[in-house]
């Protein structure tokens, strides 16, 4: 439309300028305010993403996937207590002794109990998480039964410390079996199905928070475009240089999508180091203690049962090598392995090979350095043990020493793990808080919207 | 400002972003690697098509995952990480043991079964009771397994190797006399104990867990997730058990009946 022309016009387009022009703010006016809009739903929905993703990690099923490794340690505990007291017989005052051991086997019980419960709520809906959690508790009820018998025949035999006589050992393995065929693995594999639910959790809720920003960059992009398009409309029709409001709305525009697009990158960094350096290591340390308790708890069926003994050193081995991995066909070899793989740092694999080669958390190599000297220490009271003729003497040192050495390092572990879960909950704070800040976000996006018609309104005016 | 900047580059980078590399799951199609040369596991017959435990539990992951088609091709102990990480298989069931070492090299699956090590013998050998008595006796070492370590290494038994290409031909060579003993995995024992018609048997003196995983692309942990799902379904839904019966329910063999241990994929 030729509205602009020099010279003389005819009174035709002279009455026509100006309502073209009203039409161009009207709809520049408009497209902006539709922009402004559209900014407001992209980050809102980019930011409940982001509250999605820390409500996954954080408060939901993180927490609950942790638990359900709190069940597996809880459970291999209740081994570890049971092959104690059997192994103590009638000397029941070695080590922490037999009332202790029955008062931890019982508080591990209600520890196992309150964990698969999480368990079961976690599993919601889905029939094959709900049908392993009834199959776990269903098992606990089994082996319950028989290690009572167990003990009430061990109590029965009075045997001196050390390897139970048969009937004994015939229903313990059969409780053992029990808790390694059934239990365990049921328990296991609820903390890795819990870890998936919080694995893709994070991984859609992160995408969606880092997608997100394309449209909010676009429709932000677009909305500062239009308002320098006003800007220069005004400029030009109303020989004013700027216009304040414009200028202030155009600054506040550019302001609020940086803000945002910040915002929006910090987020699934946060997510990020919740998931990764908090969340992940918490489980994987968890599940390298658990492990590390079935270690011990197979120490003391390698004393009490000498008909299985080198299935029991072999799981040990097998179990040890999850914890730390060098690579070992034998509890010799890996012994010779373990010093040189441990001071070079990170000549090693498994749960704590993984751990040192991961992102550290304040504090967390020093306390990862106690935990590698503690777990050799421990190690080696087990070979000592191993190397003794007799086995009453063994099972002094495996009550004794090595249990309070293995309580040292699984202290060290706990404190490590503890550090994880420090960065856990201070990364998912950090995202809360600054999405706390967002709940303004419909202020400044009208006040935004009020700058703007407080600029263009003026205009408009003129031309009633 | 740096932030600001950094933060519009990446909102506009993302939209450059590459397709994250296929996973198992999903694909429509799926090649299983399997051994050929495994009775009762892996086994090629004659006229290329497969048979065995390992083939049809393979094909019951596959469908859970989605695949409408299945094919197969044969794995050696050598080339299985090779063939996994070029594409040319998509899964490996081939009495693959989980290791911390192939961990590196692959993601696992499962394990589909808790296998464990135990000693096969001719049925007339009197002398073998306990994995102790291989100590003097020839035992066949197939290469590339890891079997012969842990007796010799392991439970420190001076047994006198005798190597061989394979377990086909250790049991070749052991019913020929030319060894005494064969111990490795007792579910690829079994396999050889139920086509030898009474010749051969396992002792029933186990000392290890081996836990047969199925072999993933390194990284594929959707697809590793999806393969504990299917083996959940195939324990929970009797497929498991009527397997290990159908393929081992002659052999003797105590066929566990829960879901295993899994390894964890992430």
């Amino acid at each position: 439309m030729s509205t602009v022309t020099a010279g003389r016009a005819s009174p035709v387009s002279r009455r026509r300028r100006p309502r073209t022009l009203s039409r161009a703010l009207w709809s520049l006016s408009l497209a902006a305010l539709l922009a402004l809009g559209a900014v407001f739903a992209f980050t809102d929905s980019a930011v409940s993403d982001a509250r999605g993703g820390l409500k996954v990690i954080g408060h939901g099923a993180g927490p609950q996937a942790i638990a359900t490794a709190d069940l597996y340690y809880a459970l291999s505990d209740m081994d570890v207590q049971i092959a104690g007291i059997l192994l103590l017989g009638r000397e029941r005052n070695l080590g922490i002794g037999r009332d202790q051991a029955m008062s931890r086997y019982e508080q591990d019980r209600d520890q196992a109990d309150r964990a698969a419960l999480q368990a079961a709520e976690l599993a919601g809906s889905d029939p094959a998480g709900q049908r392993s959690v009834r199959f776990v508790l269903y098992s606990l009820g089994r082996y319950e039964r028989l290690t009572d018998q167990a003990v009430v025949l061990d109590d029965q035999s009075g045997h001196p410390a050390g390897p139970a006589p048969q009937n004994v050992i015939s229903i313990y393995r059969q409780a053992a079996a029990v808790m390694k065929v059934d239990l365990l693995p049921g328990a296991y594999n609820l903390t890795l199905d819990a870890g998936s639910v919080v694995r893709h959790g994070y991984l859609v809720r992160r995408d969606a928070v880092l997608a997100g920003r394309i449209p909010v960059a676009v429709a932000g992009g677009a909305l500062i475009a239009l308002l320098a398009g006003l800007q220069v409309l005004c400029a030009a029709r109303f020989r004013r240089l700027i216009n304040p409001a414009l200028l202030l709305a155009t600054l506040g525009a550019a302001a609020l999508l940086a803000t945002t697009l910040v915002l929006l990158t910090d987020e699934a960094e946060h997510l990020t180091a919740a998931k990764t350096s908090g969340f992940d290591a918490t489980l994987a340390l968890s599940r390298a203690r658990a492990l590390g308790n079935r270690a011990v708890a197979d120490e003391s069926r390698y004393l009490l049962d000498p008909g299985h003994a080198d299935i029991d050193t072999e799981t040990y081995l097998d179990e040890s090598q999850a914890v730390l991995y060098v690579p070992a066909d034998s509890i010799g070899q890996y012994d010779a392995a373990i010093g040189p793989a441990v001071a070079a740092g990170t000549g090693f694999l498994g749960f704590l090979g993984d751990e040192a080669r991961g992102t550290p958390v304040p504090g967390g190599r020093g306390a990862l350095a106690s935990v590698l000297a503690a777990y050799q220490r421990f190690q080696r009271d087990d070979r000592q043990m191993r190397a003794l003729g007799s086995r009453r003497d063994a099972t002094a040192v495996k009550v004794g020493v090595l249990r309070s050495d293995f309580d040292l390092y699984d202290a060290a572990l706990v404190s490590l793990t503890a550090r994880h879960q420090a960065a856990l909950t201070s990364a998912i704070r950090a995202g809360d808080d600054e999405l706390g800040g967002w709940s303004l976000l419909p202020v400044a996006v009208l006040a935004l919207a009020a700058v703007v018609i407080g600029g263009v309104a003026p205009r408009l005016w003129e031309f009633h | 400002m740096l932030k600001i900047v950094t933060a519009a580059l990446l909102a506009v980078g993302l939209t450059a972003c590459a397709a994250a590399p296929s996973s198992a799951a999903g694909k429509s199609t799926l090649v299983i690697g399997v051994k050929a040369d495994q009775p009762g596991l892996g086994l090629a017959g004659p006229g290329g098509q497969f048979s065995g435990f390992e083939v049809e539990v393979g094909t019951y992951i596959a469908r859970k995952l989605g695949a409408s088609k299945v094919g197969f091709k044969a794995v050696t102990s050598y080339n299985r990480e090779r063939l996994l990480n070029q594409g040319t298989v998509d899964l490996v069931l081939a009495s693959y043991s989980i290791t911390p070492q192939r961990d590196t090299l692959v993601t696992f699956g499962g394990p589909y079964y808790l296998a464990h090590q135990d000693t096969m013998v001719r049925s007339d050998e009197t002398g073998i009771r306990t994995v102790h008595d291989l100590a003097g006796r020839r035992m066949c070492e197939a290469a590339g397994s890891v079997s012969t370590q842990r007796v010799t290494a392991g439970l420190g038994i001076a047994a006198r190797l005798v190597p061989s290409p394979s377990y086909s031909d250790c049991y070749a060579k052991l019913l020929s006399g030319q060894v005494d003993a064969v111990s490795t995995g007792d579910l690829v024992l079994a396999g050889f104990v139920a086509q030898a018609n009474g010749a051969v048997r396992i002792i029933g003196d186990p000392f290890s867990d081996e836990r047969y995983g199925v072999g993933l692309r390194k990284g594929d942990i959707d697809g590793c997730e999806a393969v504990n799902r299917a083996i959940t379904a195939m324990y929970q839904d009797g497929t498991a058990a009527r397997l290990l019966r159908k393929w081992f329910g002659t052999t003797g063999l105590p066929l566990a009946g829960s879901t295993p241990q899994f390894e964890g994929c992430a």
